[in-house]
């Protein structure tokens, strides 16, 4: 049987995060930009109209940004986190067949539904995540993802299509669509493969879905077979759904004796996460979450234990991000008049070290990704050769990575009591 | 677990929940009648988590309705406000302000308020 797939994709995903409890800056150019460098990640439709590119530098554009009363925003991911989840939560309440492809996107399977009108059902379903959630999204329906995906291009596009697009059946209509599809944005072409194509006559979506099978895989090998065949309606790409294997990594230790310094529980922690986060590359994962775990003796009275998780919404097994993310927190509350018997780090919610590269999170990280990959061979490098904590992480170092939280940056609105939106009582 | 090897009344006890109670005679342990999860304030004021945020209520105005200023309201978009409901919409300015959804911008409207929570030790 033919399946059905839908792509779900919010739109400026960021910007609307933001303008959901800044209702004023509805029609108004809004930026966010990414936290380290400050290039512009996400931008408002009236942003992009006024010519501001992706990954616009802040200190470039600082003057124009005023001039044309453009909102700049430093990413809140723990607020852009917090809505991707509801909006996933409510999709999979549709279907459990759901591949939550970035922060941003999901694929839906929708061959088990009994859905009498594809397009009806994209405008319900987006008219539902705006009302309930408040974020405004595309929807792209075909029998291949690669369509679905050219399916919510157009949709996101054509402002008379209100957002969503069938394309589930073949014809004129279908190629009429097609044939408005520059190659280059076709998913899985970018910019390598697009000139090639171009240089071979093929512009558009449609002259690729046309071209000769045999040329497609000359030029592009397998996957351009592939790309021709999902573009025909036949799927090759399966959802990519979730297994989550229950896997965690966990070290913990004994302190030499019961301590209520610091310094001591700072450097037993970061040991810990340095040996957690060692198995971690070694089994090429990375990890969403990191817990410290720290207890006083349960054979004395007054048994207490503290424990704190950080989420990071790119996985990692940075050593230095991870400890000293955990290390921050413990900081905050650990009681110092408690004397501690143990620490325990664990590593859970793993994700194989594959699956980064779809993370949407990754065009702001990428670069300091690919670097601390670099920097934690080396340190497993050297460690291997030389014994284990040849090469450490000093503390100093970590204290370092405690930033200030940025300026331009939005409250958590949803993820701290301490920074909720708030309400007047009109009289 | 229950292989019933020997006769089901053992377990009647509470025994297959793992809790092993055991109970000789005279007074019932009431534990072992307790069958659901224990009371969560979440589920009694969140029906659909995925659409509900919590906002700070500001203003001194309504304390003959028992609204204090630095309250927690609940708000839930999925529902439909209803008639002398209380409401969060905004203004022109972008204020978010609550107020009876008669006297709200109807499509100024941005949630509907399911409970206001009054902390009497809380100091906000």
């Amino acid at each position: 049987m033919q399946p059905t797939y839908a792509l779900i994709d919010c739109n400026n995903f960021f910007v609307s995060c933001e303008r959901l409890f800044r209702p004023e800056l509805e029609n108004r150019p809004v930026v966010v930009l990414s936290s380290n460098d400050g290039c512009a990640v996400s931008r408002s439709k009236e942003a992009k109209e006024l010519g501001i590119p992706m990954g616009a530098p802040h200190f470039k554009f600082r003057e124009f940004f005023r001039q044309h009363g453009v909102v700049a925003f430093s990413a809140n991911f723990e607020l852009y986190g917090d809505i991707s989840e509801r909006i996933t939560n409510q999709l999979a309440s549709i279907t459990p067949h759901i591949e939550v492809y970035s922060v941003d996107e999901s694929f839906l399977n929708l061959s088990e539904l009994a859905i009498p009108s594809y397009q009806a059902w994209g405008h319900q379903v987006r008219a539902a995540v705006l009302k309930q959630v408040g974020i405004p999204v595309s929807i792209g329906i075909a029998g291949s993802k690669t369509l679905a995906k050219l399916a919510n291009d157009r949709a996101k596009k054509i402002p008379e299509l209100s957002g969503a697009l069938d394309l589930t059946q073949q014809g004129p209509a279908t190629d009429h669509y097609l044939a408005q599809m520059p190659v280059r944005d076709i998913w899985g072409v970018g910019r390598k493969l697009a000139p090639l194509l171009g240089a071979d006559g093929i512009h558009t979506a449609l002259d690729l879905r046309q071209m000769s099978p045999k040329r497609a895989q000359q030029l592009m090998g397998i996957h351009g077979r592939q790309m021709q065949a999902e573009l025909n309606n036949i799927p090759c790409l399966p959802l990519q759904q979730d297994h989550k294997p229950q896997q965690m990594v966990m070290r913990g230790r004994q302190f030499g004796e019961d301590t209520r310094a610091f310094h001591v529980i700072e450097s037993a922690t970061a040991s810990l996460a340095a040996r957690a986060t060692a198995v971690l590359r070694r089994e090429h994962q990375l990890a969403r979450h990191a817990t410290v775990v720290l207890s006083t003796s349960r054979h004395k009275p007054g048994y207490q234990r503290v424990s704190e998780t950080v989420r990071f919404y790119t996985p990692t097994a940075d050593t230095g991000a991870i400890t000293s993310q955990l290390i921050r927190m413990l900081a905050a509350s650990y009681n110092p008049y408690l004397d501690y018997h143990k620490a325990d780090v664990l590593l859970h919610d793993l994700v194989p070290e594959g699956g980064l590269q779809t993370d949407l999170f990754g065009i702001v990280d990428l670069p300091g990704n690919t670097r601390s990959q670099q920097r934690m061979l080396a340190l497993d490098t050297i460690n291997l050769k030389h014994g284990k904590g040849t090469l450490k992480y000093a503390a100093e170092a970590l204290s370092k990575s405690w930033q200030p939280r940025k300026r331009l940056s939005s409250p958590r609105y949803t993820s701290a009591w301490g920074e909720l939106p708030e309400a007047r009582l009109l009289g | 677990m229950a292989t019933l090897d020997r006769p089901p009344e053992a377990y009647a006890e509470g025994r297959e929940t793992g809790t092993s109670v055991s109970v000789h005679a005279g007074f019932p342990n009431p534990a072992a009648e307790r069958t659901g999860a224990p009371l969560s304030l979440d589920k009694l004021l969140i029906r659909h988590p995925s659409s509900t945020f919590f906002f700070r209520i500001r203003g001194h105005n309504w304390h003959c309705y028992g609204v204090y200023d630095g309250d927690l309201a609940v708000i839930d978009r999925a529902i439909t406000p209803r008639e002398r409901g209380l409401v969060v919409w905004w203004q022109e300015s972008g204020e978010l302000v609550v107020s009876p959804f008669e006297r709200a911008q109807q499509q100024n409207i941005w949630g509907t308020i399911t409970a206001i929570i009054h902390s009497f030790t809380n100091e906000r």
